[in-house]
């Protein structure tokens, strides 16, 4: 398969929505766009699966002729291990869609003042801005140099702003909307200058190009453009200092967006940290383990506490994301740290790398199924507040035991693959018992599962199990319609299925990962 | 100085500005202007970078040219939306005032 191919499927089916939108209209049935967002998104999931199943060797496409100035695309295991997780959330999220958006843009108040009608929806616009989010995704894990990654970049994140900002009714979606845009694109020109840096010392923005003049290490001007990039990718990796925009950006997009923003969005931002740091600059001459492994607990640490602090179950869910991307950033930053400090224990660093892997996937199941799960509640009794959904458990079973289950998943609960994912990075820690940095690093870590488990079945118990405090409880709450119980059954499967074949994904994740440190 | 020089010095004068302009104003249309500067200073960094001298002609990097002119198109459709987004907030609220609002803190 062509690395082209996907990306054209997905943004030809945003092209096609939106033109065909007034003939669904004039035929009456409006969920036609999501069927088509549905096919798009499963027709790339089979093609990736294929590619990942036939074991297809690492390819390129040069657009024009092959000179170091011309874009080009690749197609290796990393990209293949992460576009199969981003298609398939993102085809969770179009099924669920189907129904929950009629509920969404149905919803506004009567007398608002922007003229929203049942009618006028602007769904068309959603799948579309859908499809490009995830083809822009796909594209960053796919660019072969900077620039491509740039643009693809911006293709993400402009879709992602429009989303964000989609409930235009709503003053929460809009002032998060605006917030998020002005921080992010800081976040992106931060980027930039750190890619127009590199730009000027290699000559050319070819990954094999910059890597060939930047790895074995370099001036000031090379540490400069690092600086900017792991700033600028870490504003939507949602590191500590720069995450402010989270908090208020994932609850306020409608639910099946807060699942893609928290669950993979997020983590296109580790990735392009994470290609830039250990295929372009090389931890080895460039010691960024120690500051990665600072960034990630201090990360870690501030998200856990403030998400206790939560009354709204979605901000709730959005500060848990970002002590998630804390754990994946102290696994970069073990790896990054031995590899630099202690180059005989090689195996360590591959440990916490895999351990990061596997946890971008875990943490998109899970969070992903949080979500959506928590979308099932809103539209039964329109409410985000955890004291208002308490005791909701008997009246929604399936809802309720799909949460349970990715919260589960998330709290690291064994056997579940949560569990394993959070296990390799605290084992790779613990390797070198001598290494104080690492040992301190590990032990937050683990405070820090164990407390997050803890608020995530308190949250769980609260839910499933109290008694409701408001008069008459939820006697008239109905189970959500089946359209949106599918992707929740289907992304609980995949939990489980993960967790049963650990081994086959470990060796894909491994496959992954000889690209990074090859 | 020669040429270059010049040139990413005023590239690193136009972000500084706008960074002022965003830490500074409570306009939200004058938040979007200061976006709108550190984006041409950024343009202008890569301009700098892209600049060689062939048989002493100043000569502009393929790659850079064109690395700019997509950049000013993100631009184009960044400002666009976050001009939309504050025309939803102007509708919201009445005023274009950042300091109304109940949750922009940054």
């Amino acid at each position: 398969m062509d690395p082209l191919t996907v990306i054209l499927i997905l943004v030809g089916a945003a092209v096609a929505i939106v033109i065909l939108d007034p003939v669904f209209r004039k035929i009456g049935i409006i969920e036609l766009g999501g069927v088509i967002a549905c096919i798009a998104f499963l027709s790339t999931l089979i093609l990736l699966i294929l590619d990942a199943v036939m074991e297809a060797p690492p390819r390129m496409i040069v657009f024009g002729p092959d000179s170091p100035l011309t874009a080009s695309l690749k197609l290796d295991m990393l990209s293949i291990y992460l576009s199969i997780i981003f298609s398939g959330l993102g085809l969770m999220a179009a099924i669920y869609s189907i129904r929950y958006m009629l509920f969404e843009v149905g919803h506004p108040s009567l007398d608002d003042p922007f003229g929203i009608r049942v009618g006028g929806l602007g769904l068309d616009r959603y799948y579309a801005l859908l499809l490009t989010l995830i083809a822009g995704m796909i594209g960053v894990t796919m660019a072969n140099d900077f620039f491509t990654l740039y643009v693809f970049w911006e293709l993400m994140a402009i879709s992602s702003y429009s989303l964000v900002a989609f409930r235009r009714w709503s003053w929460e979606a809009v002032e998060a909307g605006f917030k998020y845009l002005v921080m992010s694109t800081l976040g992106s020109l931060a980027a930039l200058l750190g890619i127009a840096l590199l730009y000027g010392l290699a000559g050319s923005l070819r990954f094999d190009v910059v890597r060939a003049a930047v790895f074995g290490g370099g001036d000031m001007a090379v540490a400069l453009s690092l600086v900017m990039i792991i700033i600028g990718f870490g504003v939507t990796a949602a590191i500590v200092p720069f995450h402010s925009w989270l908090p208020d950006a994932h609850p306020a997009a409608p639910t099946p967006i807060s699942a893609i923003l928290s669950g993979i969005v997020i983590k296109t931002g580790i990735y392009a940290m994470l290609w830039s740091m250990f295929k372009i600059f090389g931890p080895v001459a460039y010691g960024f383990g120690p500051a990665l492994i600072g960034l990630g607990v201090l990360t870690m640490s501030f998200a856990n506490i403030a998400a206790v602090m939560q009354t709204d179950i979605k901000r709730f869910l959005a500060y848990s994301s970002i002590a998630n991307i804390g754990y994946i950033v102290t696994g970069m930053g073990l790896a990054a740290h031995i590899l630099r400090t202690y180059p005989s224990e090689n195996g360590l660093a591959i440990l916490a790398l895999a351990g990061a892997l596997l946890h971008i996937l875990n943490h998109a199941l899970g969070k992903g199924l949080s979500f959506l799960s928590t979308g099932c509640y809103i539209v039964s009794i329109d409410s985000r507040e955890i004291d208002k959904l308490e005791g909701i458990g008997p009246r929604m079973p399936v809802t309720t035991a799909s949460l349970g289950i990715g919260l589960l998943n998330l709290a690291g609960v064994p056997p579940l693959s949560g569990f394993w994912s959070k296990l390799l990075i605290v084992s790779a820690g613990l390797g070198v018992p001598s290494d104080s940095l690492m040992l301190a690093a590990t032990i937050i870590f683990i405070v820090n599962c164990i407390l997050a488990a803890g608020y995530y079945l308190w949250l769980f118990q609260r839910l499933a199990f109290k008694k409701p405090m408001l008069n008459g409880g939820h006697e008239e709450v109905r189970e959500a319609p089946a359209l949106m119980l599918a992707p929740l059954i289907i992304l609980a499967a995949a939990c489980m299925l993960v967790t049963i074949m650990l081994n086959p994904v470990l060796q894909f994740i491994q496959s992954a990962l000889e690209v990074i440190l090859r | 100085m020669n040429l270059y020089e010049i040139y990413f010095t005023g590239s690193l004068l136009l972000i500084a500005a706008g960074l002022y302009i965003i830490a500074s104003k409570r306009h939200l249309v004058k938040i979007v202007i200061g976006l709108e500067v550190i984006t041409l200073g950024v343009n202008l960094a890569i301009a700098s970078m892209g600049i060689r001298i062939m048989d002493g002609v100043i000569v502009m990097d393929a790659l850079a040219q064109s690395m700019i002119a997509i950049s000013i198109a993100v631009a184009a459709a960044i400002a666009a939306l976050a001009l939309s987004i504050a025309l939803n907030i102007y509708r919201h609220y009445g005023t274009f005032d950042i300091r109304k609002l109940r949750r922009l803190r940054w």
